[in-house]
């Protein structure tokens, strides 16, 4: 039977069995398979890497979204970079106190093919009124956009490609620009156990705009190599210490039903281990 | 010298058919003989994983029938990475061997997803401190060849010397360097050289394992396969037997790659010019064809190749004669004094073993056309891919037919 290799690294990877190839293209950005694998549901790759599969985009889904979301405690402006699939509108659009949704996607294909072949990922979010679509460079969009956000979701493809800017300085200072007071960055950052040096560089380029940055963790089954790394930059130091009461709190009163969030899971994902401390050039988690 | 072969006026009327129904000048590319020569040369070196180098000849015919018959790519450039994705082939089944990139190309081939790149100085190890995660680079060293036509040592490689200083420097920075590679030269005559570099990589391979170092796991013995352009018969499974021999010593965890380029696509295409021209000057004939240096033979020059060339003639007389390009430089010559058969014009003149490095570094000098590529045999049972002049199996081997050698 067809098997999809995943081509990340040179001497270790995975390997799906394709039970059935959905659809299969290479767009003007990026080359797109989509795929049915028993263990995994729906699996989307791109340019030869798993982006999202049906079975645990959960909890990459919910992490990089209720984390910033709920640690802020009134974001009423979005903007989501990235995020093709429709998983991160998703989960950003089950927050009734979220007032308006900015999506920038630079692959109007990847929207369209994941709404016909993803469709459990959106779940219909792109059409809640509350959502503005944008089809642009996300680094352009957040260098340009006279708008102001209380949360940035950044839910990028892997560095080499067409996400290779949202991880340059300049995009992590125009994001500072666009945050309102007390508004949260959060970043897709890869495996750290693997890219350490991409998560290093990203802390370095944190650091130069962010008055209080870090990097929080999940472990997500098909992100292979251990746990990923989530960015966090803010102007507020207060916000990654929010209490464990209060976001207990805004849980409950948001009303959302989650499968890998929790409070306690939201605190302890801030924890990182000594070697990814020593990475990011910090000596504890404070 | 280019080896010439007189055949019988009505001996050329299937390349007569072939401009007559595609024009002129024309390059023929026979998909059976690229199977056959991937064949000869798998069977010559039955461990040994062949990756066609792209660069010989990369049209997508001949990358449609090695992919289909599981055989590797090496690539060198951003251009040749678009054409085997556009193929669909496997990056697992790639390998990068420039030894001199930018960041930008490292980037494109990453995100193909071939992962196997070539180095060969500190600087650009030092280029793959971003990506050590991601890939297995191969240490090229340099081994001169005097057997070879063309030298492929003297441009790129490293000196034996310099290999544990870069194998222990790659450790340090936590680049893996998963394997050796050389290239001592293309067309090389005699295997001396490569079986010598096999042996001194053995050595290199054994030493660093000594050390309690991450084994080394792969050993490139890059191309070099000779075909037949002066007619002599070239046995590759003969040629390649010392170099089965020396491989054999390496420890068993070793796999070995080989990159040839010239052996599958050079005997796989046939020029068919034209006369377009023809003057008698200084005690000579000159004949001006629709194709030269500047264009499928470019080869001459870039390459250091000489082709044999056919002519197709019942009159059994030889004048002293001149083959000129159709370009205004004086340079545009492919073959003087030598004795050819009086030619007419529209007669049809024949240029064998024209697939590799012809085509692939033909210039559009002058404005001219490129010669026309048709592919002929691309799939097994079909008679023609023209569809109008059946071609025999074989038929344009240059030792073929009712042809014979007379240099």
């Amino acid at each position: 039977m067809p098997e999809f290799i995943e081509t990340l690294y040179d001497c270790y990877g995975q390997v799906f069995r394709i039970d059935e190839k959905l659809h299969e293209i290479k767009t003007d950005h990026q080359h797109l398979i989509i795929f049915h694998n028993a263990a995994f549901g729906r699996v989307m790759a791109l340019d030869g890497i798993i982006q999202t599969t049906e079975k645990d985009e959960f909890i990459y889904h919910e992490m990089l979204a209720h984390v910033p979301i709920l640690s802020h405690g009134n974001a009423k402006r979005v903007l989501i970079v990235g995020g093709g699939d429709g998983g991160m509108l998703r989960e950003v659009i089950r927050h009734r106190s979220v007032e308006d949704i900015t999506q920038v996607e630079i692959d109007r294909q990847v929207i369209d093919l994941c709404r016909e072949y993803l469709p459990n990922h959106s779940r219909g979010a792109f059409d809640d009124h509350r959502v503005n679509i944008v089809i642009d460079d996300g680094l352009n969009f957040v260098r340009t956009t006279p708008e102001r956000f209380d949360v940035i979701i950044s839910d990028s493809t892997d560095p080499i490609g067409p996400g290779e800017t949202l991880f340059s300085q300049d995009f992590y200072a125009a994001c500072r620009r666009c945050l309102r007071p007390g508004g949260i960055l959060t970043t897709q950052n890869g495996v750290f156990f693997m890219q350490k040096e991409e998560v290093a560089t990203t802390a370095r380029r944190m650091a130069r705009v962010f008055d209080d940055w870090h990097f929080f963790a999940a472990a997500i089954p098909t992100y292979i190599g251990g746990i990923m790394a989530f960015g966090w930059g803010t102007d507020n130091p207060a916000l990654r210490r929010t209490g464990l009461d209060i976001l207990a709190a805004r849980y409950r009163q948001s009303g959302i039903a989650t499968r890998y969030y929790n409070p306690e899971v939201h605190r302890a994902a801030f924890a990182l281990p000594q070697y990814m401390l020593e990475a990011i050039g910090k000596a504890t988690n404070e | 010298m280019n080896n010439l072969l007189y055949a019988s006026y009505a001996h050329g009327a299937r390349y007569r058919r072939y401009v007559q129904a595609h024009g002129a000048p024309l390059l023929i590319l026979d998909a059976r003989k690229v199977e056959a020569q991937y064949r000869a040369l798998k069977k010559a070196l039955p461990a040994t994983d062949l990756y066609y180098a792209i660069k010989s000849l990369p049209h997508p015919a001949i990358l449609e029938m090695l992919a289909g018959l599981g055989a590797g790519f090496d690539l060198a450039s951003s251009g040749e990475i678009a054409l085997v994705r556009e193929r669909q082939v496997s990056p697992r089944r790639t390998l990068h061997s420039h030894p001199i990139k930018r960041d930008r190309d490292i980037r494109d081939a990453l995100r193909f997803g071939c992962t196997t790149f070539v180095v060969d100085n500190t600087d650009e190890l030092l280029k793959f401190l971003p990506y050590k995660h991601r890939v297995g680079l191969l240490l090229r060293i340099s081994f001169r060849s005097r057997a070879a036509v063309v030298d492929l040592s003297k441009k790129f490689g490293c000196a034996v010397s310099e290999v544990p200083g870069m194998l222990t420097l790659a450790a340090r920075l936590g680049i893996h360097i998963k394997g050796l590679c050389f290239h001592v030269g293309s067309q090389c005559l005699d295997t001396k050289q490569q079986v010598d570099a096999i042996h001194t990589c053995n050595t290199l391979i054994r030493q660093h394992r000594d050390t309690g170092a991450a084994p080394i796991s792969m050993l490139d013995i890059g191309g070099g396969f000779p075909i037949a352009y002066d007619g002599k018969p070239l046995d590759i499974d003969r040629y390649c037997a010392p170099i089965r021999r020396a491989l054999v010593e390496l420890p068993p965890h070793v796999s070995v790659v080989a990159e040839p380029g010239r052996f599958i696509s050079g005997p796989a295409m046939t020029c068919v010019a034209t006369v377009i021209g023809k003057a008698w000057r200084d005690g000579h004939y000159w004949y001006y064809l629709d194709d030269g240096v500047y264009g499928s033979f470019s080869g001459q020059l870039f390459d250091h190749m000489r082709y044999p060339l056919e002519l197709f003639s019942d009159d059994e007389r030889r004048f002293p004669s001149v083959l000129a390009g159709p370009t205004c430089d004086s340079i545009d010559v492919i073959a003087e004094d030598i004795p050819l058969p009086e030619l007419h014009l529209g007669d049809v003149v024949v240029g064998h073993m024209m697939g590799a490095y012809t085509a692939a570094s033909a210039t559009r000098f002058n404005s001219l056309e490129n010669a026309r590529v048709i592919v002929v045999n691309a799939h097994p049972g079909e008679a023609d891919a023209s569809g109008e002049v059946p071609m025999k199996a074989g038929s344009s081997d240059a030792a073929g037919g009712a042809s014979r050698f007379v240099h």
